[in-house]
């Protein structure tokens, strides 16, 4: 083939690429287009606004906003920081559990595969089945539409993910300098802690990454043990919002834009280890 | 060596206890009992009565038919156009790959009730969609209550919006596993004149067939968990269309005022699920995943 043959062809490959891509996200971008429309342009099908507006913005995050009979909203702000505050702790504990958890697991074998294979299955197994009991649970304790009722929770989604994600970390790191801090007379914590964790920090940032994400995203949960104003993240208000006031759809872009774009910018940040974390390791 | 690891096992086994276990428990207990908050006040026992229940109840039925029937028609959607995806995204004449890799990552990692919420504006009945297919002149359809005449129908406009979420997932994990296979695979078959759809077809695929089968199995079993974009798009209707089994069980159990509600009926539904999905995890895990030979190398 001749070189303008073979760069025709590129050119063909990349622009049929990009054509595609850009369709596929066409529904998103159109959102994030009406996000910056002012209330007269809402419905209309343009990518982009005639006249580009930060109103919704700053109405959903700052002012609230009336709209007549169309209703009024509140400003988002304290949603916004319950979804940070939540998905924060969780991706911290959660980290370090798994860590901890995962390195008992491939060093020590500890519960043996049966603890393995237990862990990977509550990945699999859907939470809509156990969260009756987590309700009355959290009730019980008096964490029932708490944020720290969420953080006792979350784990069951968050754990299982930061576990699998370190067993893949920790088998590749080799043994050897553990090893020489155990002559050396370390206990098998301190040579977990001072060795083996800074050998596996990228891991275990990446996994705290996953944790946050998955919390950031979590709707069933929420929904159900947070009802209320204190502990509601971002995810349930935009449901509530989009049933209450399905019809103001600027702010309500605005509010689903900022709910998701820092989850989405993260998950393209870390995408080398994405589809590893996603497929519990089995896929890298 | 195994009890020096039990230390750091410890905690996370303590908290998957409360989390999981104690509420497994407590699930079962449930089955054989009824409440509803709303008209009683105490857990009352009510023997088998949650098991004639759902012997009886079509809208039960139907959820179980309507969950297998949206896993039946997206994972393998997804399954087909994810590997051809990635086998166009591995093309050597393809330019751009970290951009485009980055696009893919979108749909997947938009929080799924963002996606519902971006649907459902995007289907509504005066919204960007219809206004846009009569402009060019072609009809507009009643997308979340009757789409081309048929309220059936509207369960695969949900499976439209979870093909669009999961393909590009598919395509990065294939097109991860097309470029694990060694270049001098590869440059053999060349050498031995292999053209790129043999290439493709007999050394490529066969060996990303353990890839493919993980995600396929990954997705069966994500497919059970399908609820935000029915709550946002449809909250299970029109009618009982869109109430899979996931779905059924939040409204028998959680929206009080619906028929059947019960907390009882619901742990019962609960277990159906949770049965469904342990058969589902305990094939994975017996005959598809080694986890011994994946953690410990044997």
């Amino acid at each position: 083939m001749s070189r303008l043959a073979v760069t025709l062809r590129a050119v063909a490959y990349s622009l049929a690429a990009w054509i595609f891509a850009v369709l596929y996200l066409l529904p998103f971008i159109w959102m994030i287009g009406t996000s910056f429309k002012p209330i007269g342009e809402w419905g209309l099908p343009t990518l982009i606004p005639n006249e580009a507006t930060l109103r919704n913005y700053y109405e959903i995050l700052v002012s609230g906003g009336v709209y007549g009979v169309r209703g009024h909203f509140p400003p988002i702000i304290r949603y916004l920081v319950n979804s940070l505050t939540v998905s924060s702790v969780v991706a911290l504990i959660t980290s370090l559990l798994g860590a901890l958890t995962a390195y008992g697991i491939v060093r020590f074998m500890a519960g043996g595969t049966t603890f393995a294979n237990w862990i990977l299955s509550l990945r699999m197994i859907p939470p809509v089945v156990i969260l009756y009991p987590l309700v009355v649970m959290t009730k019980t304790i008096g964490l029932y539409n708490s944020i720290p009722g969420l953080i006792l929770v979350y784990p069951v989604i968050t754990l299982p993910i930061t576990t699998w994600f370190m067993i893949g970390t920790f088998k590749s790191i080799p043994r050897e300098t553990e090893e020489a801090a155990l002559i050396d007379g370390c206990t098998h914590f301190q040579a977990f802690y001072k060795i083996s964790l800074p050998q596996a920090s990228i891991g275990l940032a990446t996994s705290a990454i996953f944790a946050f994400i998955f919390s950031w995203s979590e709707f069933l949960i929420p929904l159900l043990l947070a009802p209320g104003e204190q502990a509601m993240p971002l995810t349930v208000f935009a449901g509530y919002f989009s049933n209450q006031y399905g019809i103001l759809w600027g702010p309500l872009s605005a509010a689903a834009v900022i709910t998701a774009v820092p989850v989405t910018v993260t998950a393209i940040i870390i995408q080398k280890y994405l589809i590893r974390g996603l497929t519990l390791g089995f896929v890298r | 060596m195994r009890s020096q690891g039990v230390p750091f096992i410890l905690p996370t086994l303590a908290f998957l206890v409360v989390l999981v276990v104690y509420p497994t428990i407590y699930l079962y207990y449930m089955i054989f009992h009824s409440f509803n908050p709303l008209y009683e006040i105490t857990v009352r026992f009510s023997g088998l009565q949650n098991f004639s229940t759902l012997i009886t109840d079509a809208d039960a039925h139907y959820s179980i038919l309507a969950m297998l029937v949206l896993m039946g028609v997206t994972v393998p959607v997804e399954i087909a156009l994810g590997t051809l995806l990635a086998i166009f995204f591995t093309s050597p004449h393809l330019r751009g790959k970290v951009v485009l890799r980055s696009i893919m990552l979108v749909p997947l990692s938009i929080p799924a009730i963002i996606t519902g919420l971006n649907w459902k504006m995007v289907f509504f009945t005066y919204g960007p969609l219809n206004t846009f297919l009569e402009s060019v002149g072609l009809p507009t359809q009643p997308w979340l209550s009757a789409p081309f005449g048929n309220p059936f129908n509207t369960l695969f406009v949900l499976a439209v919006l979870d093909i669009w979420q999961w393909t590009p997932f598919v395509a990065l994990a294939v097109a991860s596993g097309i470029e694990s296979v060694p270049p001098f695979v590869k440059e053999a078959a060349e050498i031995d004149g292999a053209s790129r759809t043999q290439l493709i077809r007999h050394i490529v695929l066969p060996l990303s067939k353990t890839v493919i089968i993980i995600v396929l199995l990954l997705r069966i079993i994500d497919s059970l968990k399908i609820f935000d974009i029915i709550y946002m798009l449809t909250a299970g209707g029109p009618g009982n269309v869109t109430t899979t089994l996931p779905f059924y069980i939040y409204k028998v159990g959680f929206t009080l005022t619906a028929p059947k509600a019960d907390i009882g009926y619901a742990s019962l539904l609960a277990v159906v699920l949770l049965m469904i999905a342990t058969a589902l995890v305990l094939f994975v895990l017996t005959r598809a995943l080694n986890v011994k030979r994946v953690i410990w190398g044997e």
